[in-house]
């Protein structure tokens, strides 16, 4: 492939453009769903079934005034948002979607994308330091202590696939998929790789370092304008990262049965295969964030150290058996 | 003179913020998501824990007070009602009772028990409100959703009756305003099985949701000792176990016929306090569902003269939240003297800063909300708090001192 097609692909389809729209996508699904599920009907107004108001939000947000507080660290405070979209902006393009290999991938993806979530919740910290509202700091206190808390068990949930693959690399944990999903060797992985997601991700119970009735909008409150938008939009897009990499690691990628000879009309399959995936695990995310409370950061943190973790490793011992 | 040179009270208030470095206090308020009205409370934090806490009140001061002072008797009663948007009955239910208390009629029976359907069905929409916000309160979005849905059975209940949602405008001085609607009984009856099957599911659910139980079981736990010093009302009171309440030790309204059976619990914190609020609901659904039973027919109102005959007089009625007591003061013309209202807020706040202590931040919004505040209700003054060997007290002389300051400022007209 010629650097100008990986380029084309990176960034239009199947990388930025494509993620981001899907993005937007999930938002609106995940309100929809909550909705629907507490007895409301949910964003009507913007676009059939109001499937554009995600859309509309951002672009209203974008074209707000931007507050800069006076003792924000302003070079962090202005860079940061874009190096927060970065991240998964980045971590999307090694997932495979049209086929069994992704756009670019390396034998050590695994860890690159370990750097890439740490990345991402550090920018998170940065950003709520830098901009030194009293708000954001008790929340990226909040932020930094629940990271403690699910990094350890994401990691090694992360870690069990490749185990069982033999491979550090996305296409390599796929290919070994071709019989059977990991999920079904590896279910407890799955499932504390979720519980680690809602945590990354701020969903209810992990939400703590944005509980809007404690902190306002925990570390995001000082954040206006363009620079919202695109945390919000980060926050969506590292959504779909997460699911996706769910799918990658334990629902055999966009593996499924072959329905053609043709490699374009079978890349199609293959992509409708990763969506349906990815959807399902989106739901699951938004299932459980609709059906819970809130826990403290104290709890969570006691949850992630003496029960994740600990059936994580378990789940890891068992796959080194399996193996 | 800055504002707190000039009063000792503020000034101790400030002396005791004042050992606190500026970055360890966190301002909660006036404007917070988590507060439906306009207070500040200054948290002063170590961490993520609490060590003190300075309520500010008097945002949603209105001079209510005052203003009832140019209005009629009867207008007052539409007056009054606005001060709270929940328990608008209770305030003017218990203000026409106070005017009454001075007149010699006798307020039909009818009346009474349309009166006491429509309190009971005001606390069961206050306490389903409450428990909603328990829920938004502690991330539980969707627990908020669903009882705010049931809710709206009851206010659809109530404007059917009066003919307003919120404000109801139905009571009025000798009984209330019209009869009730025909063919309404059957309504009740259906919406008050509705409604205790839903109270019964979201006792269940409270009690068993385990994200729910680890927020609120012994969070903001008070004794009965605390109590009893801090003289809290209504719910927060019983929570502790002591079973006090309006309906039943002064009856007023049909309550001496429709006798409520008080319930109590002695866990004093916030878990025990969301089912015993619960309870309270069911118990005004039977409530309502007895006193249509038993009504009897006859009229509604009198005709009554306009001017209250010259004296003084108090009342108290149960709240949703707590004991509400009205003082009316008659000179024998159209207007009142005066008239003075406490609100179980103002009963209950120094309660709730009491339970807020050593509680992590986390916990603000559940504790301070436990007590289902409602600071339109309370801000008709000032009350400041001294802080004495991390003790809350308000001391005579000082607020003797407080009122002094007060009226030298010239705040009063």
């Amino acid at each position: 492939m010629t650097t100008a097609a990986i380029l084309v692909e990176a960034l239009i389809f199947p990388g930025l453009t494509f993620f981001v729209c899907i993005a937007f996508l999930f938002e609106w699904l995940e309100r929809k769903t909550a909705a629907r599920m507490q007895g409301r009907i949910g964003p009507v107004v913007a676009g059939r079934f109001g499937i554009l108001q995600p859309v509309a939000d951002f672009f209203k947000l974008a074209s707000k005034e931007e507050m800069v507080p006076l003792y924000a660290d302003r070079l962090v405070f202005d860079f940061g948002p874009q190096l927060f979209f970065a991240a998964p902006a980045m971590g999307l393009v090694f997932v495979p979607v049209t086929g069994p290999s992704s756009i670019l991938s390396d034998p050590l993806d695994l860890l690159f994308m370990l750097f890439i979530l740490a990345f991402s919740a550090l920018m998170a910290a940065l950003l709520g330091y830098s901009s030194a509202g009293r708000y954001s700091i008790i929340a990226t206190g909040r932020l930094v202590l629940q990271y403690t808390g699910y990094e350890i068990p994401m990691i090694i949930a992360m870690v069990t696939p490749a185990v069982l693959a033999g491979s550090l690399s996305f296409d390599g944990i796929v290919a070994a998929q071709g019989t059977y999903w990991f999920i079904l060797l590896a279910p407890i992985s799955f499932a504390c790789f979720l519980v680690a997601a809602l945590a990354e991700l701020e969903k209810p119970p992990f939400d703590i370092p944005s509980a809007k009735t404690e902190i306002v909008a925990g570390w995001m409150t000082e954040f206006s304008g363009r620079a919202l938008a695109y945390v919000k939009l980060t926050k969506n897009l590292s959504y779909v990262f997460l699911s996706a990499i769910a799918v990658a690691l334990f629902l055999g990628g966009p593996l499924g049965p072959v329905l053609s000879g043709n490699a374009t009309v079978q890349s199609f399959f293959y992509l409708l295969y990763f969506l349906i995936k990815l959807f399902a695990v989106g739901f699951c995310i938004f299932a459980i964030r609709t059906a819970l409370a809130r826990v403290r950061i104290d709890q969570a943190t006691r949850l992630f150290w003496t029960v994740i973790t600990p059936l994580s490793l378990l789940q890891l011992g068992v796959a080194l058996i399996l193996r | 003179m800055s504002e707190e040179e000039k009063s000792p009270v503020r000034r101790k208030a400030a002396a005791g913020l004042m050992q606190y470095s500026p970055e360890n206090i966190v301002p909660f308020g006036p404007v917070h998501p988590a507060l439906k009205e306009p207070e500040y409370f200054k948290l002063v934090l170590e961490g993520e824990r609490i060590i003190e806490v300075y309520p500010k009140i008097g945002y949603v001061h209105r001079g209510i007070e005052r203003a009832a002072q140019d209005r009629t008797w009867v207008q007052n009663i539409y007056l009054f009602e606005r001060i709270c948007g929940i328990c608008s009955f209770a305030h003017s239910l218990a203000y026409s009772q106070t005017v009454e208390g001075l007149s010699t009629f006798e307020i039909p029976r009818r009346a009474r028990y349309i009166r006491t359907i429509i309190a009971e069905l005001e606390r069961i929409h206050s306490h389903l409100l409450w428990l909603g916000l328990v829920g938004y309160w502690t991330g539980f979005d969707t627990l908020f959703m669903w009882i705010w849905k049931d809710r709206e059975h009851v206010l659809d209940l109530v404007e059917s009756i009066t003919g307003n949602r919120v404000h109801k405008s139905f009571v009025t001085l000798s009984g209330v305003r019209k009869d009730l609607p025909d063919g309404i009984g059957d309504r009740i009856r259906t919406e008050m099985n509705y409604l205790e099957k839903r109270v019964d599911f979201y006792k269940e659910l409270v009690s068993t949701e385990e994200t729910l139980l680890t927020r609120t079981k012994g969070v903001g736990r008070i004794n009965q000792e605390v109590a009893r010093r801090l003289c809290p009302v209504g719910p927060l009171l019983r929570s502790t176990g002591i079973a006090r309440d309006v309906r039943v030790e002064d009856p007023y309204a049909a309550y001496d016929e429709v006798v409520p059976d008080v319930k109590s619990s002695t866990d004093g914190d916030i878990a025990s306090l969301i089912v015993l609020r619960l309870e309270e609901a069911r118990e005004s659904c039977r409530l309502v569902t007895h006193a249509m039973e038993r009504i009897p027919q006859g009229p509604v109102r009198l005709t009554v003269p306009r001017i209250v005959p010259a004296g003084d007089n108090a009342s108290h009625v149960e709240a949703p939240r707590g004991e509400l007591i009205y003082f009316v003061r008659s000179g024998g013309k159209m207007l009142p003297e005066r008239v003075k209202m406490r609100a179980p807020t103002l009963a209950n706040i120094l309660t709730a800063v009491e339970m807020l202590k050593g509680r992590p931040l986390a916990d603000v919004p559940v504790v301070l909300t436990g007590m289902d505040p409602c600071f339109g209700c309370m801000d008709r003054i000032a009350v400041v708090d001294v802080n004495k060997q991390k003790e809350w007290a308000i001391r005579g002389e000082e607020l003797r001192q407080l009122g002094i300051q007060y009226y030298k400022k010239g705040n009063m007209q």
